[in-house]
């Protein structure tokens, strides 16, 4: 029932992998009814890196994240993860990989405590030793959620379940972690703190793809970003050139 | 956390229902009207084992089956079957079946029933569940629904008199409108049955009760049960970790159609039972008694489950007897339809019930756990937390 999956996040690659994206994307379409929802999206994701997607509202961000792990079933395209193609598995295939997703809307397990939602996180392991370890790392990334133990998920404060629900990703010690939305419905306040946590959950050594609608707040923790709108990608580029950008100052920071 | 080892607690366990056999034993042998409480208690057990199996598919895995009385059913008639073959291969004197039947009889009957209805439901669970599950929404409760019915109404429809081919006849064997009634009396009229074996002593009853109680609760406690209650809360959730919400959902209706082909098979069995298995066992509105006792407890406590069990079923027989008596002993009460009247005093408590406690008795708490799960309290918004880590 379980996959074998590597305990921790895979050591700096030599130069001659470290040229092979860790995820690579090409031309995936997806459609809802007869719409296109994406129409031939492209994008790759090299080891270490933090990447981020913005666009605007119905542009095509979380359905990109959803159709990288197999949520949502693309017509067109190939994706593939450290060499292995996603096409033909499930959901639950991708996240034995080593993919973990903090899907859009906290969806953390409400009625189950803080402990058990990070015990779920690490469902794909076994050794207890390991689990008790990640544990600790994640708590000391969100020393909240160590205050919070024996609560049930759902009587924590939005800020706080956003924090279990990127906890309960990391439980996984994933390689590539998927974040839809990780700002959605939160104080300004707290919105940057989950954002420097996420910038040392990079600096540890995983690889993120961010879809943000805040468009500084991501570009400011990426090194790249790419700009997704009507379901293409309009733009791509560097962080730092992408904040400099006419078109996107004009169009997601308010001029 | 302490914890007691567990084979330590199956010993306690199976004293307590030797200990529980002896009293009942005592009970009905001092005969001081005591056989109707008895029987409710023994009524008791085997509804605890129907609602704890039917609570791991809608409480912890929050999928809404309501065909368990087909499963009921199911168990009832091949346990009814099976005890009645098994004895006659025995070469058990066929006026010893019903009352008289020895221990040795029974130990060894007993549980080649049990294996063998749990076997049968199991298949039958995962042919139904496979299909169903896979899908998502309210699928399971319509196949489910639908998979009882053709069930009562094939073994209902198929009579003795109008089978022509092996298959009909294999179906009428079971008796049709008129009910399995185990073996036919030797020389007897065609319509004389000796009546199913009556194997089930309150040792097995009671010890599977419990049984069913300690395991359904081990189970919630486990990996699986987390995974379990995962898929109820969240299956998008549960498969970005990596849980795959189709297999858990139909291992848990697997399991919930072997407890209840158990119960099906203790109904029967029982003794002092009826001895008759009929389709009535299996019409629907068993299946909603069922789902009332998960809700009224409290789905996804185990505990909270056999509490609403145990509560619907003595209510449920105590409310009849009573407007029985009433009926008979006061003259102005003499025209009440005790039956027709019990229902309706039934539902009004159930609606009460909800309408004070929707999630049932206990919620998903066991019955020692405490409301709250300690912890301090949560802000009620989010600007004292903002605060607070602002501080820190």
């Amino acid at each position: 029932m379980r996959t074998k999956h590597p305990t921790r996040p895979e050591p700096p690659e030599s130069f001659a992998s470290a040229a092979t994206p860790l995820l690579s994307v090409h031309g995936i379409e997806v459609r809802y009814g007869g719409i296109r929802a994406l129409k031939g999206v492209s994008l790759t994701v090299r080891r270490g890196e933090v990447v981020a997607l913005i666009g605007s509202n119905g542009a095509g961000k979380t359905t990109t994240l959803r159709s990288l792990v197999r949520l949502v079933p693309w017509s067109a395209g190939t994706a593939s993860f450290a060499g292995q193609e996603l096409g033909p598995l499930g959901t639950e295939e991708v996240a034995a990989l080593g993919v973990s997703l903090v899907p859009e809307g906290r969806a953390i397990f409400p009625n189950l405590t803080v402990r058990e939602n990070l015990e779920l996180g690490a469902y794909l392991h076994r050794d207890a030793r390991i689990i008790g370890e990640t544990i600790d790392d994640v708590v000391k990334l969100f020393p909240r959620l160590g205050e919070r133990m024996r609560q049930e998920g759902g009587t924590l404060s939005g800020g706080e379940q956003q924090m279990l629900a990127i906890g309960r990703a990391m439980m996984a010690r994933p390689s590539l972690l998927l974040l839809d939305e990780p700002s959605l419905g939160i104080a300004p306040n707290l919105a940057r703190q989950i954002f420097g946590a996420i910038r040392q959950i990079a600096e540890a050594g995983v690889t993120v793809l961010v879809v943000e609608q805040n468009t500084r707040l991501a570009l400011e923790v990426a090194a790249r970003g790419y700009v997704l709108r009507t379901g293409e990608v309009a733009k791509e580029g560097k962080a730092k050139e992408l904040l400099e950008d006419p078109m996107v100052k004009e169009a997601y920071l308010g001029g | 956390m302490r914890r007691v080892p567990t084979f330590v607690l199956l010993l306690l366990g199976a004293a307590v229902c030797v200990g529980l056999d002896l009293a009942y034993d005592a009970a009905v042998s001092a005969d001081r009207g005591y056989k109707f409480w008895l029987t409710i208690a023994v009524m008791c057990a085997i509804n605890v084992v129907g609602a704890t199996a039917l609570n791991i598919v809608n409480g912890m895995a929050g999928q809404f089956s309501i065909g368990h009385a087909g499963f009921v059913g199911l168990g009832a008639y091949l346990g009814g079957f099976v005890a009645a073959r098994v004895a006659l291969l025995m070469k058990i004197p066929l006026d010893e079946l019903r009352d008289n039947l020895s221990l040795t009889h029974s130990l060894i009957i007993f549980p080649v029933v049990v294996l063998s209805v749990a076997a049968v439901c199991a298949l039958v669970g995962l042919v139904v569940g496979l299909p169903s599950l896979r899908l998502r929404g309210d699928y399971l409760a319509i196949v489910t629904l639908g998979f009882s019915e053709i069930l009562r109404l094939t073994v209902l429809g198929t009579n003795a008199d109008s089978a022509k081919n092996p298959i009909t006849k294999g179906i009428a064997a079971l008796g049709g409108s008129l009910g399995y009634r185990g073996p036919s009396v030797p020389g007897g009229d065609p319509g004389d049955f000796v009546g199913i074996p009556s194997v089930a002593g309150p040792f097995w009853i009671f010890g599977l009760a419990a049984l069913m109680v300690f395991l359904a609760y081990r189970l919630k406690r486990s990996g699986f049960g987390r995974a379990l209650r995962a898929v109820r809360e969240d299956e998008i959730a549960a498969s970005a970790v990596g849980v795959d919400p189709a297999k858990y959902k139909i291992t848990a209706f697997v399991l919930a159609a072997v407890g209840a082909g158990i119960a099906g098979a203790l109904l029967v069995l029982r003794r002092d039972g009826p001895g008759i298995v009929t389709p009535a066992n299996m019409k629907f509105d068993k299946s909603f008694e069922v789902i009332t006792m998960v809700i009224l407890g409290g789905s996804g406590s185990v505990t909270g489950v056999a509490v609403g069990a145990v509560l619907y079923t003595t209510v449920f027989y105590a409310a009849e007897e009573g407007l029985l008596q009433l009926s008979r002993n006061y003259s102005a009460f003499a025209d009440i339809d005790a039956a027709a009247l019990r229902m309706t005093l039934f539902a009004a408590a159930l609606i009460i019930v909800m309408l004070v406690r929707p999630e049932g008795l206990f919620g998903e708490r066991e019955v020692w756990e405490r409301k709250s799960k300690g912890g301090p309290k949560p802000p009620t918004s989010t600007k004292p937390a903002v605060a607070t880590e602002a501080e820190a």
